[in-house]
């Protein structure tokens, strides 16, 4: 089973409010989005960033835009304002879910 | 049929003015909404207006949109919706009033809002049991009184719908929600009811496609940023609404892009469940919205839905919170990892010496982990052959003295440490931290209202 990175066949943009973290992330192609549907799970993810993402992380899907939005709390070092983080608004969140290393099945792209 | 055309101007205090004025300019718009808050900004202006009292607004929307393009706004039917106002409507007010006056425009109407700040009510509310519950985090709202910089309400469109109403040529507020700026303009021109959820859900997505100006039209946009035309001229989004469609366009002659993908990545953004986006006028369901590209540069929104408003309104208060410093050392090949690493330890040894009492430290190398954190590449392969790397030292502590420990310590280095450290920048310096409670309030503790002054 070939592995890539999320970001080849996913795009998406994060955002923060206080210390919770979104990502939301879309497929480029919608025959991609069940691979993010399976791959791309709240665990999975959750186990991906480890300490970095304190709270949990919920995922909801929206399959008419081909993409989901993950609500990732006590992500952001305390948020904007506490933060010690060089990025403490999470800027680069996106990029850093984009970076999970997914399976993908031989066809599958 | 009747069509608004509304366009987002700014996405924060800071942001450029070119794109609001190439707008005003060149694009065939009755509306601008201009979004300079966002979380911390209040608390910011807060600060700013203790130390002088004439401050605590943002002044670029007078001195870098309305000195430009406001005239012009004037004379085109342009009205624009600001939060500019911020922690000192009063202050904005009388500054676009003395613009107004030195243009010979009389006859200007100037509306504003005023209710957001509820600082004053807060005894009353405490009295009367509420408790300020903190969305984020557990503690004791009594804890944070004394230590408060500002309160307030994240506000809907009735003020700023009212000032339209009485034929304001530009309406000012302070926490206005970002989105109601535009959802404002949007129910006063079609007459929508205040139960009209799917139209107001409509207004308040229009809004959330245009508050973060170029970021609506291809601005921080990972999708295929390398071909968005004329970044260096990047337009900001419009919205177009009839009674039955709603399409995001932009300016014509301006780069930018307005596509799906565009759409896509400012559809969501700080959104959190999708079904239930709660704002002050509705809450607003997108889970089954649908982006449709049907022109050049234009995008169709569809299937937007609408659920009745909360009963409460989203309160933000700013207070203080202790003292941060972040300090900076660079170091080259070979070892640059190795070396700065090591710096840090050296650091760290001589402030345990010292006894700093820091609250929480933050070490991280940029260029290498200072982004991605625990998740960026560490491997042997992308530490080997680094040209260099950034020590990066954070410090917080609720004494301030604690906090400044570290500063002396970090040029010695240079001399000191391992070899080629090199200290830039200047010597670090103590700064404040602030931190947001965000909470609610009853709707009813809230009183909005608006206000017009016409330039003689």
């Amino acid at each position: 089973m070939p592995e890539i990175y999320l970001n080849d066949i996913a795009h998406g943009r994060s955002g923060d409010k206080g210390d919770t973290s979104n990502v939301c992330v879309y497929a480029r192609k919608p025959e991609y989005y069940k691979i993010i549907e399976r791959e791309v799970t709240p665990e999975a993810l959750k186990a991906y960033f480890g300490d970095m993402v304190k709270g949990e992380i919920t995922r909801y899907d929206v399959p008419s835009l081909g993409g989901f939005n993950f609500v990732m709390k006590h992500a952001l070092g305390g948020g904007a304002t506490m933060s010690l983080r060089l990025d403490s608004l999470g800027k680069s969140m996106g990029s850093a879910v984009m970076r999970m290393k997914i399976h993908v099945e031989d066809g599958e792209l | 049929m009747k069509k608004v055309a509304i366009g987002g101007g700014q996405g924060f205090w800071g942001d450029s003015p070119d794109a609001a004025i190439h707008m005003i300019r060149n694009a065939d718009i009755q509306y601008m909404g201009c979004d300079y808050l966002a979380e911390l900004t209040l608390s910011i202006m807060a600060k700013q207006q203790l130390k002088d009292p004439t401050k605590g607004f943002a002044p670029d929307f007078t001195t870098r949109i309305l000195n430009e393009a406001g005239k012009e706004a004037w004379d085109k039917h342009i009205r624009i919706c600001t939060n500019a106002g911020g922690m000192n409507i009063t202050g904005c007010v009388d500054g676009i009033r003395q613009w107004a006056e030195g243009n010979n425009m009389s006859g200007y109407k100037i509306g504003y809002v005023t209710g957001d700040n509820i600082r004053d009510k807060i005894p009353q509310l405490l009295k009367d049991g509420w408790t300020f519950p903190n969305f984020d985090y557990d503690g004791n709202f009594n804890d944070i009184l004394d230590k408060i910089y500002n309160c307030n309400v994240y506000i809907g469109h009735e003020g700023i719908e009212g000032c339209l109403a009485e034929g304001a040529d530009v309406v000012i507020t302070g926490r206005a929600a970002d989105s109601a700026l535009f959802l404002a303009p949007l129910k006063y021109e079609f007459g929508w009811a205040a139960d009209d959820w799917v139209y107001l859900a409509c207004g308040m997505m229009a809004g959330q496609l245009l508050e973060c100006g170029g970021q609506g039209a291809g601005g921080n946009y990972m999708y295929d940023w390398r071909n968005v035309p004329r970044m260096d001229e990047l337009g900001f989004p419009i919205a177009e609404l009839t009674e039955d469609t709603f399409d995001i366009t932009k300016a014509p002659d301006c780069g930018g892009v307005i596509c799906e993908q565009s759409c896509k990545e400012q559809f969501l953004y700080e959104v959190h469940d999708p079904a239930n986006y709660w704002t002050p006028d509705v809450n607003v369901d997108v889970s089954h919205a649908t982006l449709t590209q049907i022109g050049e540069n234009r995008v169709r929104v569809g299937g937007v839905k609408g659920k009745p408003r909360p009963d409460t309104l989203k309160l933000c208060v700013g207070y203080h919170k202790g003292w941060k410093t972040v300090s900076m050392l660079s170091f080259a090949w070979p070892d640059a990892y190795e070396k700065a690493q090591y710096c840090a330890e050296v650091i760290m040894k001589k402030m345990q010496r010292r006894g700093m009492k820091a609250d929480d430290i933050h070490i991280s190398y940029i260029g290498l982990n200072s982004l991605h954190l625990g998740v960026a590449d560490m491997s042997e392969e992308a530490l080997k052959n680094l040209n260099e790397c950034v020590l990066r030292i954070a410090v917080f502590s609720e004494d301030k003295k604690e906090c400044a420990k570290i500063i002396p310590e970090i040029s010695p280095l240079q001399l000191n440490g391992p070899p080629g450290a090199s200290f830039f920048g200047g010597r670090a310096h103590v700064q404040e931290v602030m931190a947001l409670w965000p909470t609610t309030v009853p709707r009813d503790a809230v009183k909005v209202e608006s206000h017009i002054l016409e330039v003689k």
